[in-house]
């Protein structure tokens, strides 16, 4: 509330209909995007694999490439440990604006953010490719 | 006053072309049947309205630069009018589809100007718009003109119109997108394992742009992790979910999980192959946590091996209580939003 309170007309826009047709133009952009996808499916669709068939284990079971870099961090620490560490990840995650509190006061607290998430991506990506290429 | 001489001049221009027209088109008829038993008398117009209908196509050629020639009628099986739809003998649907919209709207229409000008002629007031009338209707009841001109009024602040900004937006309307696509294949879709295969493929091959909806449903899917991944990156950076933004950030985590969950779900119910191993590994990771790690695993089983059960239950999952949990975890997350404003970068 406090960062709406001194909103005057130089420094903002109506929310109709300045901002609802900014909105609708990214709205019809992802549209056109998901019709062209579309487009392409007519010709080259998903498709299927052979029949699920739970007597005959492929090769390479790769779970969804989202789950890829937890399998393949699951598949060299321990079982307890792989299990735990994500459930406290999340955990830590989910209340992380309970433990950073601090408000920020310069532009140095988001390089420190940037450089961390960086280095959780690049952790995150590389241990996904490593799972599809494995 | 000038109007109005200027509607009665440009009246009786009409209605004179139109006499000198019908002049010109009905006097041929005297020449045409010049060789008949009972001459009129010369000068005389007669107006023989028994032969008007053949007497104006002779003669229409005067007026017009080419002359009409018969049109050959179709052949009867061929002829699909509104009449023989009506009484059954004729099956298209189109053609007297199309004739009704066209005639009816155009109809509709003539009937609309008309009661347009009368009314303004009574009255004389000018013309208020049917919309207006109905928003007003509407007001006069329930009163919502105020409330909701302050909603669409709310100030946007002018730093919320960067592109990194709609990244929350793009999730949101691809779960709009995905919920559109998803009710498309649901319509086709058995979850069960002797049909889920060959439901996905007749969708595939049979069921009209089938395959454009299963491809969008698909990298929508993808698309919307991304997005959402973007869009936490994005708060993150920013710090927006410090103070008095905490529970924002929570619900957010929380529609991250909830979309991995219908990813996780719909992963499954193609049943083939990929599909099946794929929940398979990934249900095992969900078996790996301590104590509870079985019991989890026979939960989203529903019994230690991956079967029917589990194909309806993911199903049931994935189509109404992820949803209905989705919808309303994204309802908290906006008014949220609405009610404490974007956070200001510094």
């Amino acid at each position: 509330m406090a960062d709406t309170d001194n909103l005057t007309e130089e420094n903002s826009v109506p929310f109709y209909p300045d901002h609802v047709s900014n909105e609708a133009k990214v709205v019809l952009g992802v549209s056109v995007v998901a019709v062209l996808i579309g487009l392409i499916g007519l010709f080259a669709p998903v498709g299927l694999g052979d029949p699920a068939d739970p007597m005959n284990t492929p090769a390479h079971v790769k779970p969804e490439w989202y789950f890829l870099g937890l399998y393949q961090l699951l598949k060299y620490i321990s079982k307890t440990a792989g299990a735990v560490l994500p459930i406290i990840g999340v955990l830590v995650i989910t209340f992380w604006p309970f433990i950073d509190r601090k408000p920020d006061t310069s532009r140095q607290s988001y390089r420190n953010r940037s450089i961390g998430i960086a280095l959780f991506m690049v952790v995150l990506i590389a241990m996904t490719i490593w799972g599809e290429v494995s | 006053m000038k109007i109005t001489a200027r509607r009665i001049q440009l009246i009786a221009i009409l209605s004179f072309c139109l006499a000198v027209l019908f002049l010109i088109i009905f006097t041929g008829e005297s020449q045409a049947g010049a060789g008949g038993q009972d001459q009129p008398p010369p000068g005389e117009v007669t107006a023989d309205w028994s032969h008007a209908r053949e007497v104006f196509s002779e003669n229409l050629h005067r007026v017009l630069p080419y002359k009409f020639t018969a049109a050959t009628l179709p052949p009867p099986e061929k002829d699909p009018c509104l009449h023989c739809h009506i009484t059954g003998e004729e099956t298209g649907l189109w053609t007297p589809l199309v004739r009704w919209i066209l005639f009816g709207s155009a109809g509709l229409l003539f009937a609309f100007g008309i009661y347009r000008s009368s009314s303004v002629w009574v009255t004389r007031e000018p013309w208020k718009p049917l919309l207006s009338r109905a928003a007003d209707w509407v007001d006069s009841r329930y009163e919502i003109s105020d409330p909701l001109s302050k909603i669409l009024s709310k100030p946007v602040p002018s730093f919320a119109r960067r592109w990194w900004y709609c990244l929350g937006g793009i999730t949101a309307f691809l779960f709009v997108v995905q919920g559109l696509t998803g009710i498309m294949l649901a319509f086709y879709y058995q979850p069960t394992p002797e049909h889920a295969y060959a439901s996905i493929q007749y969708i595939e091959t049979q069921v009209n742009f089938g395959s454009a909806v299963r491809m969008i449903h698909h990298w929508s899917a993808n698309g919307m992790i991304l997005m959402c991944t973007a869009h936490m990156i994005r708060v993150f950076i920013m710090g927006a979910y410090k103070k008095p933004r905490e529970f924002n950030w929570v619900s957010g985590v929380l529609l991250l999980l909830l979309t991995l969950g219908f990813g996780l779900t719909g992963y499954l119910l193609p049943w083939d192959q990929r599909a099946y191993w794929a929940t398979t590994v990934a249900t095992e990771i969900g078996a790996a946590i301590p104590v509870i790690g079985d019991l989890v695993l026979v939960f989203a089983r529903v019994g230690w091996d991956i079967a029917a059960q589990t194909l309806t239950r993911f199903y049931a999952l994935h189509i109404l209580i992820l949803p209905v949990v989705t919808i309303l975890s994204m309802g908290a997350h906006f008014l949220m939003v609405r009610r404490q404003g974007i956070a200001k970068p510094l």
